[in-house]
């Protein structure tokens, strides 16, 4: 008796399993159209900064050879063939929600500046898109803070400690640390790249170098990793 | 209400190891009530008079899967938001084989020997001590595991991705296939337990 | 051939005349385990929650991964951070490396054990073997299987927890393949291990 009613129970167990496995596949996918735009949660990604990502952060990610995101360059393909970060794939602007991007990975854009990228993030965000960030001025932000650091004119301990790793980083990546200019401050120099014209790149003051894009050699140092978050 | 609800800024990462510990309670508990604190339970997985861990394993493997999968089609469960661990199909063959050795060799598997050490067993305790070693090994050895560590990567992938199925799909299959290898583990159990008295 | 006849049906029982004879008798008999389909609903809830809760699924190994990281850390910090397996476990130094998710939750799960084991009368000192088995070889291959299984659990980026439970529930590729090596492992050398466990 008791040994009969055990049975059932374990019967009706796997029959809850089996009806509600068999319910996952006719339940419909959320149709891609009708997502719901939070416009409010989108601003406050913004404001909170949360949409982005810095240069020097995805180099260090680059660096740790994290595979756990898609790095994608909006450009077109020719300015993907003269330079590209190392790892990304091209995915011209126009093409991108055709491309079949998986809606589940984490996406990292960038184009010259920040633009295309913070528009392209929005289009992908109302998309269904959820993990998906920018780089923070795109490849402007990377020539400056990763290929290109600036040396720091009376740097203190802290600072000169800070510079070592970004030139060592810099050198990884095929750049080298530059001079601050006399004339002008740091952060000007930012300004006047944010203001370079769009398809800046081959025209603009800083030449970009050429690299092989393999997979990208890890070099523990001058990385540091965030905690890990898996087992 | 938004879930993952630490990924959405609920609360931080405080609060959040107070949930560890918590959610660390109910784990320890049912991998205790399961018989999972006990190496000789544990193995019998492998001599096939008690397919225990193949049956907890699978139930909570189902269980936790038809729940994720409802709640994330219902809106109220982000899935991109939750860690994935990413793909490198080498090591992860080869370790694979070495855990699933390590297991016949100790008894126990990292998160059960903690169960069995916290009820008083001692060779838990032998067993522990050898994860130490081990992984202050690993981390010793790791300039010259790397190229190892790193093969195969296919990222964050999964497993409907992977075979080209909707996601429903697989997930019926994997249901198919847990009950399936429930009747089957039935049915083992019911011959093993039978012959194993005369055999040993 | 050992010819102990012991009963699978009461796996809980440590019976006395079992070889386990340091084990310290407790008067009260241990309640039999829980159905392992409810047991496994059960871990499949806790997993559940913490998917909804932290975004992450449970895991063991890499708790003891922290618990080297600091290890490491104290003794040759520079070293620490050169190492590219306990770099991520030590982060950018802003934290304490033992205050980590993962060694919180074992923390836990020693806990919860502890009661679970407490509740149902299974608290025992013992160290379990089969009959054949004599415990200096019993805990020399628990410490070897230990060394293996933190390999096998760092090489495939999770353990049974990580890995199989977490990994598997997510449909994680690495998992499923990660799984039935496990299993496939185990089988291939369950028969030359007998003379342990039975």
């Amino acid at each position: 008796m008791f040994r009969l009613s055990r049975l059932s129970l374990h019967q009706r167990l796997a029959g809850t399993a089996l009806v509600l496995g068999s319910l996952a596949v006719v339940m419909p996918q959320p149709p891609a159209g009708r997502v719901t735009l939070d416009t409010a949660e989108l601003a406050r990604l913004v404001q909170t900064t949360e949409d982005h990502v810095r240069p020097r952060e995805l180099a260090d990610w680059i660096l740790a050879g994290r595979s756990d995101y898609r790095l994608i360059d909006l450009r077109s393909q020719a300015e993907f063939a003269g330079y590209h970060i190392p790892g990304a794939e091209n995915v011209p602007i126009a093409g991108l929600i055709d491309a079949g991007l998986p809606p589940n990975e984490t996406l990292v854009l960038y184009s010259d500046g920040g633009i295309h990228a913070a528009q392209a993030w929005v289009l992908l965000r109302a998309s269904g898109f959820r993990s998906v960030y920018s780089l923070l001025n795109g490849l402007d932000g990377w020539k400056e803070e990763v290929l290109f650091p600036v040396t720091p004119r009376s740097p203190t301990a802290e600072e000169a400690r800070h510079f070592a790793a970004a030139v060592e980083v810099a050198r990884h990546f095929g750049g080298a640390p530059r001079a601050a200019d006399p004339t002008e401050g740091a952060s000007t120099s930012t300004f006047t790249s944010v203001l370079a014209p769009p398809v800046a790149s081959p025209g603009s003051s800083i030449a970009a170098p050429t690299l092989p894009s393999g997979a990208p050699r890890t070099s523990g140092s001058g990385a540091k990793p965030k905690k890990k978050e898996g087992c | 209400m938004h879930a993952p609800f630490f990924k959405f800024g609920a609360f931080g990462d405080e609060v959040g190891l107070i949930w560890a510990f918590v959610l660390g309670i109910g784990f320890g508990f049912f991998l205790e009530r399961a018989g999972f604190g006990s190496a000789k339970k544990l193995v019998s997985q492998f001599y096939l008079d008690d397919l225990a861990v193949f049956k907890v394993m699978f139930t909570a493997i189902v269980t936790a899967m038809l729940g994720t999968f409802f709640l994330s089609r219902a809106g109220l469960l982000d899935l991109a938001l939750v860690y994935r661990t990413p793909t490198f199909w080498v090591p992860q063959v080869v370790g694979g084989l070495l855990l699933g050795i390590g297991f016949v060799v100790g008894g126990y598997c990292p998160g059960t020997s903690v169960a069995s050490l916290a009820t008083g067993r001692l060779d838990a305790a032998a067993y522990v001590s050898g994860i130490v070693l081990g992984t202050a090994g690993f981390a010793l050895a790791f300039p010259a595991l790397r190229g190892l560590f790193h093969a195969g990567s296919l990222g964050a992938r999964s497993l409907p991705e992977a075979l080209h199925l909707p996601v429903g799909v697989v997930v019926f299959l994997v249901v198919l296939m847990a009950v399936g290898g429930f009747v089957g583990a039935q049915a083992l159990e019911r011959r093993f337990a039978r012959i194993h008295p005369e055999r040993s | 051939m050992s010819t102990t006849l012991r009963s699978v049906d009461q796996p809980e029982r440590v019976a006395p005349s079992d070889a386990s004879a340091e084990a310290h008798a407790s008067t009260r008999v241990a309640q039999p385990y829980m159905d392992p389909y409810l047991a496994g609903i059960g871990l499949g809830l806790v997993l559940l929650a913490a998917f909804v809760i932290m975004g992450r699924g449970l895991g063991a190994s890499g708790a003891f991964t922290a618990f080297i990281a600091w290890l490491a850390h104290l003794a040759a910090p520079a070293w620490a951070q050169q190492n590219e397996f306990l770099a991520g476990y030590l982060g950018d130094g802003s934290s304490h490396p033992l205050k980590a998710w993962l060694v919180f939750e074992v923390l836990g799960v020693a806990v919860g054990a502890f009661l679970s084991g407490m509740l149902a009368g299974r608290l025992r000192t013992t160290t379990e073997r089969g009959p054949r088995a004599s415990v200096r070889a019993r805990l020399i291959a628990a410490t070897l299987g230990g060394a293996l299984m933190a390999w096998g659990a760092h090489l495939g980026r999770g353990c049974t927890s990580g890995q199989a439970l977490t990994g598997g529930s997510l449909l994680n590729l690495g998992s499923w393949i990660f799984m039935m090596c496990v299993f496939g492992g185990a089988y291939a050398v369950a028969r030359f291990l007998r003379w342990q466990w039975r």
